[in-house]
């Protein structure tokens, strides 16, 4: 047990760190203008996107309703501690009082 | 050469420490999945030194997660291994899309900062950026060095005192990451141009989710791609 959790640990570090350090190779040699430079510009956007659609499909009405909280509070304030907390704030009493 | 670079960055102090403090709210929430992690690290009967050390090399929460969930559950080493970095093959779109922050770097500021990037410090400097910020390189060695320090901190306290750690659930702190990305994402909103690829990357997401039995790491990472591809064929500014 002693060994396996080491080989994990080193494993999947050098694993980790070979996927980070591919994604900087393959960027450096993809062209810097054109459809291949707007589809890794807009990659950002679309990729937290597809985890915020994913989370919220995994939950249910609760977090759909404290997503359009959060939603809420975003676009009125565009503050990233403000939506957090209001976000926590809403699931936490959804789901104490619903 | 070298004297044009140095001037044609100034601040990378000051946006180190900006990036260190703009990631403190995501790093509250990080420390509460630490004590998680350290919590299930110590029923897989790792120790704090174990778990220090996967904290600091590995540095990739939800893969750490899944790969010693999988330890515990009796798969060998090579199966848990497989799992996390399925997980982790998101991160290979998040350093491609770094390019211009690494370019021109000498290789230990490269190395250093494709492992120091995580979602939620990429995110964030993306974030500001589209507000108007000045936030490169430096802003997104700032957070991962406040994340990564966290993370070690909290995981290694949730192994160490494992019987006394609250579970994110019961406070909400589950929703923590969802907010957090809600937020980045009204920031990253900059026009009418977005609509298609952001509406194709839920449409992807949605259809495989409820029609196909497919990983969520692999949606994930269809949905990404899929609105990237969408915007690099459609918009052409």
């Amino acid at each position: 047990m002693m060994t396996e959790t080491w080989i994990l640990i080193l494993g999947l570090a050098a694993a980790t760190f070979a996927v980070r350090l591919s994604g900087y190779l393959l960027g450096q040699r993809l062209p810097d203008h054109g459809p291949w430079a707007r589809g890794l510009q807009a990659l950002p956007g679309c990729l937290i996107l597809s985890l915020v659609t994913y989370l919220l499909m995994r939950g249910g009405p609760q977090e759909w309703a404290a997503g359009t909280v959060a939603l809420a509070v975003a676009l009125a304030t565009r503050s990233l501690p403000l939506t957090m907390a209001a976000g926590i704030a809403a699931i936490y009493l959804l789901r104490a009082y619903f | 050469m070298a004297i044009q670079n140095i001037s044609a960055r100034p601040p990378a102090f000051s946006q180190l420490t900006s990036g260190l403090r703009d990631i403190l709210p995501l790093a509250a929430g990080v420390a509460v999945y630490g004590l998680a992690f350290g919590l299930l690290a110590a029923q897989a009967s790792m120790d704090g030194l174990q778990t220090g050390v996967m904290g600091t090399i590995v540095f990739a929460g939800s893969s750490q997660i899944i790969a010693v969930e999988r330890l515990a559950a009796g798969t060998g080493a090579g199966a848990a291994i497989l799992a996390g970095l399925a997980l982790n093959l998101r991160l290979l779109l998040i350093t491609a899309s770094l390019r211009d922050e690494y370019s021109g770097r000498p290789w230990w500021q490269v190395l250093l900062g494709v492992h120091l990037a995580t979602d939620e410090n990429w995110a964030l400097m993306h974030a500001m950026r589209a507000r108007g910020h000045q936030a490169g390189y430096w802003y997104l060695i700032g957070g991962g060095i406040g994340l990564i320090a966290v993370w070690v901190l909290s995981t290694v306290a949730g192994a160490s005192f494992a019987s006394t750690v609250p579970e994110p659930k019961a406070l909400g702190m589950d929703f923590a990451f969802t907010a957090a990305f809600i937020a980045i994402l009204r920031s990253l909103w900059n026009g009418s141009t977005m609509l298609l690829p952001w509406a194709g990357s839920v449409a992807i997401v949605l259809l495989a989710g409820l029609l196909t039995p497919m990983d969520p790491t692999w949606t994930l990472i269809l949905g990404g791609l899929g609105g990237a591809v969408l915007a690099g064929v459609l918009n052409d500014d």
